[in-house]
């Protein structure tokens, strides 16, 4: 074996380790939109339970999240509990709205399941999946946040539990109503 | 009680590796045979101890003794018998431990079975052996123990994942880490050359029928996800380049090119340095494998939890194992010059190179193709995604031009092919694979890809035909018996070359499957209610009634479709959406027919409340072919490891 040869080989090696290193400390889920950075698409729509009409607009300069759900996606029930308790956790701070998006469902499917586990917030319903085009979502559950400028400034794929949950709260919700820039 | 006596096994056993270690580097220090034996003991007593770890555990899934975390995680009350026992490998714990257990029933063998023969390279084999087994061991005692106790006791269990119970999934992860922990054999053999520097050819005869085994657990393992994904996935497809898939595609491809080397160091005692170095890559992505399914790095079908400690842990053990295999490599390499040329261009000893880079290449289209998402994110922070677009493209014109040297490798005579030998060995099958593209255009075929390997096949599989025909005559001839007497006398004479050539055979069946399945494959989606009807290529199905029914562990709705052709009654399929009661997972069941060895495969992933079902039909032709080429593969095979022992071995 070439000098050439023996010295590509360990680098080859050292290299495919140190990016397996890396791997380890992603979340191969977490998954950035284009968007984040930029205006948050507004939209106006009924909401679930009352019909009555909710506009994003409405909270310009609060901490908006918005967590697209459907009553037919196995993993929204999984992170439902987590979702309330995220809200009973910030509600009470002036500043932080939360918003449900009910995605491709039908009215009394979504009623039944906000009345089965649980409400404390407005759900929007996104009838065309229009709303849901817009913010790129593919599948739920999916959750933004926006900050006081209306620029989206988080994504995530996926049910906020757990670690999830936690780097939410204290690395995204916390820092932005503090008005500190968020670490992620 | 039974739970800990596991649990105590397996650690002591872990205690017993280190013996294992620590004895056969003794054994070299001193040249004492008695610590050796020492070795052998450790070896022995691990593999007992492991088979009490996993009775133990079993009995635990069996009793259903919810006390025990794993148990609860991956089982229930109502989960059938047949699944409570796979479920022992249904979850991350369990699949180490069977994968230690695999481990250390295949090294208590070779080290029993070669202990006479091969007596210089036994400290170097127990030494391997033990090293990797530590590996496995200390991850499943400090960080992934399935013994674990869970308080307060749940009264029922989580259940197995839905997606896990089926029968073909049963039999994946076994014959998957067979195949893997298989090629640890040889890789330890090796390991013993290089450390040894005995790098003659000895350590391939020794383990060639350990690289075929293996081989064969690989390739049903990796048939068996495919079946398993066809029929339980739903989306009528059975292989989709998933991280997972390739994870273990790339050792096979490796270790398939590694099967057809080492004959050329047999016979030509060419290509050390290149078996070494492939058997190494086998192995090592048979470890990579692991570390990627295991450690969460990347994105798949098979999301398991992702914990980067343990991924950590995985990786700093599958470095040392390969880092010290490649160290030794270049450390020895310099011994190991080939003292033979190739001697011209046109022989067999060049047809092997091409086959070794054809499969190298392919297995590195694989790995570039699963590692540059995660390349992607270190460099720039982005996600991508590649998808079957890359590998189709890149990978079909390799797998075209490896099965054209099928047809040539076993034709063509080592050192120098002339020219009336190219003729009389190759004209016909080049006419017939012409034939087969003229029958192709004919019959109105006219995508590139179903010419180009309706031409290969008929090249390869003309060949390989010809041979048997010649040789049969031969000994019929000679024997003064009928062709099929002469063809079977012929085939036991030299059954190492005719198995492999059965194995060929299967390898064309397969990829007429494949082909046939992929690119003629028609699908179509629609919602209809009872009563409606809708047509895909030239069958009607009709929606006669959406009925409940129920399982042991689930609840579904079955769709009855009534299939007709021509106004003629097929068959009634009923593909189910179920709904699996402990998780309240849904999963959707596929209803297949079979018919001129295709299929037609249906299913409903959707019923509304208002009775609209969504259904889903494809016609996939020839996809029985995939399985059976598969079979006749493995047929191949097993005549090839049950051959009798002849005397030149």
């Amino acid at each position: 074996m070439s000098r050439g040869l023996q010295f590509s080989l360990v680098i080859g090696l050292l290299a495919l380790f140190a990016l397996f290193y890396q791997g380890l400390w992603g979340d191969p889920r977490s998954i950035p939109t284009v968007l984040i950075g930029t205006t948050a698409p507004t939209f106006t729509g009924p909401d679930v339970e009352s019909g009555q009409t909710i506009s994003l607009d409405q909270y310009k300069g609060k901490v908006v999240l918005l967590n697209f759900w459907a009553s037919w996606c196995y993993e929204c029930k999984v992170e439902h509990k987590d979702i309330l308790r995220l809200h009973q956790q910030f509600k009470d701070h002036p500043n932080f709205v939360m918003l449900g998006i009910n995605y491709q469902d039908e009215l009394p499917d979504a009623k039944k399941y906000l009345k089965t586990y649980g409400s404390t917030f407005q759900h929007v319903r996104d009838i065309k999946g229009s709303l849901a085009i817009d913010y790129g979502v593919y599948g739920v559950p999916e959750t933004f946040v926006i900050d006081q400028q209306g620029v989206i400034r988080h994504k995530w794929v996926g049910p906020i539990v757990g670690q999830v949950y936690t780097n939410l709260t204290e690395n995204v919700i916390t820092p932005l109503l503090n008005n500190t820039p968020p670490s992620t | 009680m039974i739970i800990e006596i596991g649990h105590f096994s397996v650690v002591v056993a872990w205690v017993l590796t280190l013996l294992g270690i620590g004895s056969s580097i003794a054994a070299l220090r001193s040249r004492n045979a008695d610590w050796v034996r020492v070795g052998r003991i450790a070896v022995t007593l691990t593999f007992v101890l492991l088979f009490v770890g996993m009775a133990t555990l079993v009995y635990a899934f069996l009793m259903r003794d919810f006390s025990v975390l794993y148990v609860a995680n991956n089982s229930n009350s109502k989960l059938p018998f047949f699944y409570t026992v796979a479920a022992v490998w249904g979850g991350h714990e369990g699949s180490l431990l069977l994968w230690a257990f695999i481990l250390s029933s295949f090294s208590t063998l070779a080290v029993w079975l070669h202990w006479r023969t091969q007596p210089t390279i036994m400290p170097y084999l127990i030494a391997v052996e033990s090293a990797v087994m530590l590996g496995f061991l200390s991850l499943i005692v400090f960080l992934s123990s399935p013994f674990a106790r869970l308080v307060p006791t749940p009264l029922d269990g989580k259940d197995l994942n839905p997606l896990l119970q089926d029968p073909a999934m049963v039999m994946h992860p076994p014959m998957l880490y067979m195949g893997y922990v298989g090629f640890s054999i040889p890789f330890s053999f090796a390991m013993a050359a290089l450390f040894s520097g005995r790098l003659g050819e000895e350590w391939i005869k020794v383990t060639q029928r350990w690289t075929i085994f293996a081989w064969l657990c690989l390739t049903t393992g990796i048939l068996l996800g495919g079946y398993w994904a066809y029929y339980e996935l739903g989306w009528g497809g059975y292989w989709g380049w998933d991280p997972v898939e390739n994870a273990s595609f790339m050792p096979w491809l490796v270790g398939t090119a590694y099967l057809h080397s080492v004959l050329v160091q047999e016979k030509r005692k060419m290509f050390k340095v290149w078996n070494l170095l492939l058997i190494i890559v086998t192995f090592s992505l048979s470890l990579i494998g692991t570390f990627l399914v295991r450690s969460g790095v990347l994105t798949s079908v098979h999301t398991f939890a992702t914990d980067p400690e343990r991924g950590l842990y995985i990786l700093i053990f599958i470095t040392t194992i390969i880092g010290t295999a490649f160290g030794a490599l270049i450390i020895q390499s310099k011994k190991l010059k080939s003292q033979i040329e190739m001697d011209s261009f046109i022989s067999r000893e060049s047809v092997f190179l091409f086959n070794n880079l054809f499969f190298l290449v392919a297995a590195a289209t694989v790995f570039l193709g699963t590692l540059y998402p995660l390349m992607v994110e270190t460099l720039q922070g982005g996600k991508v995604t590649v998808g079957p677009p890359y590998y189709n493209a890149v990978f079909m014109p390799i797998a075209l031009g490896l099965l054209f040297l099928m047809g040539i490798g076993p034709y063509i005579p080592w050192r120098k092919a002339s020219a009336s030998n190219l003729k009389k060995n190759f004209l016909v099958p080049l006419i017939a694979g012409l034939v087969t593209v003229v029958l192709l255009l004919v019959s109105g075929i006219h995508s590139l890809y179903a010419l180009a390997g309706g031409f290969v096949v008929g090249f390869s599989g003309s060949a390989i035909f010809l041979d048997f025909g010649k040789i049969s005559k031969l000994y019929a001839n000679r024997e003064h018996v009928n062709l099929f007497k002469g063809f079977l006398k012929a085939f036991s004479a030299n059954q190492r070359r005719y198995s492999s050539l059965v194995t060929h055979i299967g390898v064309l069946i397969l990829v007429i499957g494949i082909i046939a399945s992929t690119i003629y494959q028609t699908e179509k989606v629609v919602s209809m209610k009872v009563g409606d009807t809708f047509s895909i290529a030239d069958y009607e199905m009709k929606l006669l009634n959406i009925h409940e029914v129920e399982g042991k562990n689930w609840t579904a709705q079955e769709g009855v479709f009534e299939v007709t052709q021509d106004n003629e009654v097929i068959t009634k399929l009923r593909p189910q959406k179920r709904v699996y009661t402990a998780s309240q997972s849904p999963t959707t069941e596929s209803a297949i027919h079979a018919i001129n060895m295709g299929h037609i495969f249906l299913t409903m992933p959707d019923v509304s409340a208002d009775g609209v079902a969504v259904a889903r039909g494809v016609i996939n032709p020839l996809i029985l072919w995939v399985w059976g080429g598969g079979g006749i593969m493995g047929l191949g095979v097993l005549l090839n490891i049950f051959r009798p022992r002849r005397r030149e071995e």
